[in-house]
């Protein structure tokens, strides 16, 4: 077997008050779009920071290509390429003044493909970045990690500030990235994204590994939560007591529907009772995670 | 690829640098064109009437000669505390600014090792305060030349500058090591900038009363005697002792920086 692209056994680092990771073990082979996932202090960034050599671990090993990602940083980030979760662009610069000075530090001659990633992701990188707004910088911070091709991408929260048509056009690159065979760690929020891009996604809850799935029985847990409003909460009522798991709360009503099979009749209910308004909302990647994770768990 | 990052430095640095480069060319032209060599009789009178405020401020003896003049108006204090202005601009902006902003992340994520990395901008640093002393020596020898020709005794006066150079490549590096490091990178500059005061206060103090004396034991300003180095009555070995220490302090700086947890 080839050594695998990311491996990481049993890194442990204590930031204290139940914060920093603990005994994580994952393993991501070549050719894999791997998502990560869990709230805010899970573990993400401090695990990213680890592959990136920015801090050593306290116990356990962190390995990119084989290599240790803290003593060999410098050769290894040859391969990678690398979007911070705090973007942290330095605001004197233009977007394209960034551009070429990563590109410098990498010792190229020119910015290779960076003219076509700005094109794709629309971006204009000649402003100044103190005047770029939140998702410009974003794609500015984009085309410096995606250039030259590198063979692991490891992007923290990479759609943060994007608008959807621009998301669109990430979760394309993604899809080029990984037919040309490159290995990606994504962390993100959004099922959606990671549905259409993440082959494997693991859930970090308080530092440890929740669960690893693979997408498609992650997507099969995928659920719903639909409210209706009715005319008044009598109706409201007898239309919850008639689905089982609905809440009624004045004249709206609220429903879950996990995988949509069941969608037809509860939306033939809700006709039934004279629904006036419907929404749908997708529930966070974690949370449908997290409600998978827990049925399986159930004997 | 460490010359991308030497641009990036330029880019930064020359501001402050021609600001800082100005103020002294200002203060240079103003003193030297005070010396005259009938004034040393007045000027021994009024620090004779008061003692401690001269000496305070490194001027102990009031050179009757240029470099001894210029070593008392302008290298015991000024040009100390000027250049020093400068290095903690120019640390932080190479430095201590990337880390505190987080953008030391694109630094780290480049393929340049931590210790090139760290030696890059420690060599940036060190060769700032060597322009800058060139710029000072360059200034003393055209106003020197301009205004008082063949009166600055070149000996004398380089051993004076090779003085002020390692005093200030200490101070440097005191500054470079901070930035290494302070975990908390907001108070780097603070504290690298805090103890070069420090030691410029402990001087003055030491200066100003005999009853201070074995402050000057506590303070690498000792070290850098520019009335005597002007004289002729002080050596240059401790310069040599400042900048070996000023060496080994980069050097502590990189190992710190290349072993310590960077949360970016």
């Amino acid at each position: 077997m080839s050594t695998p692209v990311i491996e990481i056994r049993g890194l442990t680092r204590d930031y204290g008050r139940g914060r920093g990771v603990f005994g994580l073990d994952l393993t991501v082979e070549q050719g894999e779009v791997f998502a990560f996932l869990g709230p805010n202090g899970a573990g993400k960034t401090t695990t990213i920071r680890h592959l990136m050599g920015f801090v050593k671990p306290r116990a356990g090993s962190v390995r990119l290509f084989g290599q240790d990602c803290f003593a060999r940083a410098g050769e290894l980030h040859r391969r990678v390429g690398y979007l911070p979760g705090e973007l942290a662009l330095p605001e004197e610069l233009t977007g394209a003044g960034m551009i070429r000075f990563l590109a410098g530090l990498r010792g190229w001659k020119d910015t290779r493909d960076a003219g076509a990633l700005s094109r794709r992701l629309d971006l204009d990188p000649r402003q100044p970045i103190r005047r770029m707004s939140k998702g410009t910088k974003q794609k500015v911070g984009l085309v410096c990690a995606l250039m030259g091709e590198p063979e692991l991408l490891i992007l923290d929260e990479p759609t943060s500030g994007l608008d959807p048509l621009m998301q669109n056009r990430f979760v394309e690159l993604i899809g080029e990235a990984r037919a040309r065979g490159a290995t990606v760690l994504l962390s993100s929020h959004l099922f959606e994204e990671v549905e259409r891009t993440c082959s494997r996604a693991a859930v970090l809850r308080a530092g440890r590994l929740a669960a690893v799935q693979p997408m498609e029985q992650l997507r099969r847990g995928k659920s719903r939560r639909y409210v209706f409003t009715f005319p008044d909460p009598q109706t409201a009522a007898a239309a919850a007591a008639r689905w089982p798991g609905a809440r009624a709360e004045g004249v709206r009503l609220t429903a879950r529907v996990q995988g949509g099979e069941s969608l037809p009749s509860l939306l033939a209910l809700g006709a039934e009772y004279g629904a006036r308004d419907l929404e749908t909302h997708g529930l966070t990647l974690e949370e449908s995670f997290y409600q998978y994770y827990e049925k399986e768990a159930q004997p | 690829m460490s010359g991308t990052l030497l641009r990036r430095d330029a880019a930064l640095a020359w501001r402050p640098f021609a600001l800082i480069g100005a103020v002294l060319a200002m203060y240079a032209g103003v003193v030297t064109s005070m010396f005259d060599p009938e004034l040393g009789e007045s000027l021994r009178m009024m620090m004779e009437a008061m003692p401690q405020m001269f000496a305070a401020f490194g001027m102990a003896s009031p050179g009757s000669t240029l470099a001894g003049f210029l070593a008392n108006y302008l290298y015991g204090f000024l040009y100390i505390a000027l250049p020093l202005v400068l290095i903690l601009l120019l640390n932080s902006r190479f430095l201590v600014r990337w880390i505190d902003r987080g953008s030391m992340a694109w630094l780290l994520a480049a393929p340049l090792s931590r210790r090139r990395l760290a030696a890059v901008q420690a060599a940036a640093l060190a060769g700032a305060v060597t322009l800058l002393c060139l710029w000072i020596a360059g200034l003393g020898l055209g106003f020197a030349a301009a205004m008082f020709p063949g009166e600055l005794e070149m000996s004398r006066y380089a051993a004076m500058n090779l003085g002020l150079w390692a005093l200030l490549q200490l101070l440097a590096a005191l500054c470079f090591v901070a930035g290494c490091a302070v975990p908390d990178s907001r108070f780097a500059t603070g504290t690298g900038g805090g103890i070069c005061v420090l030691f410029v206060l402990v001087d003055m103090l030491a200066g100003m009363d005999e009853g201070w004396q074995t402050l000057r034991f506590f303070t690498p300003m000792t070290l850098f005697d520019p009335v005597g180095l002007a004289d002729g009555t002080a050596d240059l070995w401790p310069a040599a002792v400042l900048a070996g220490a000023a060496l080994a302090l980069y050097v502590l700086g990189i190992a710190v920086f290349r072993r310590r947890d960077l949360s970016l």
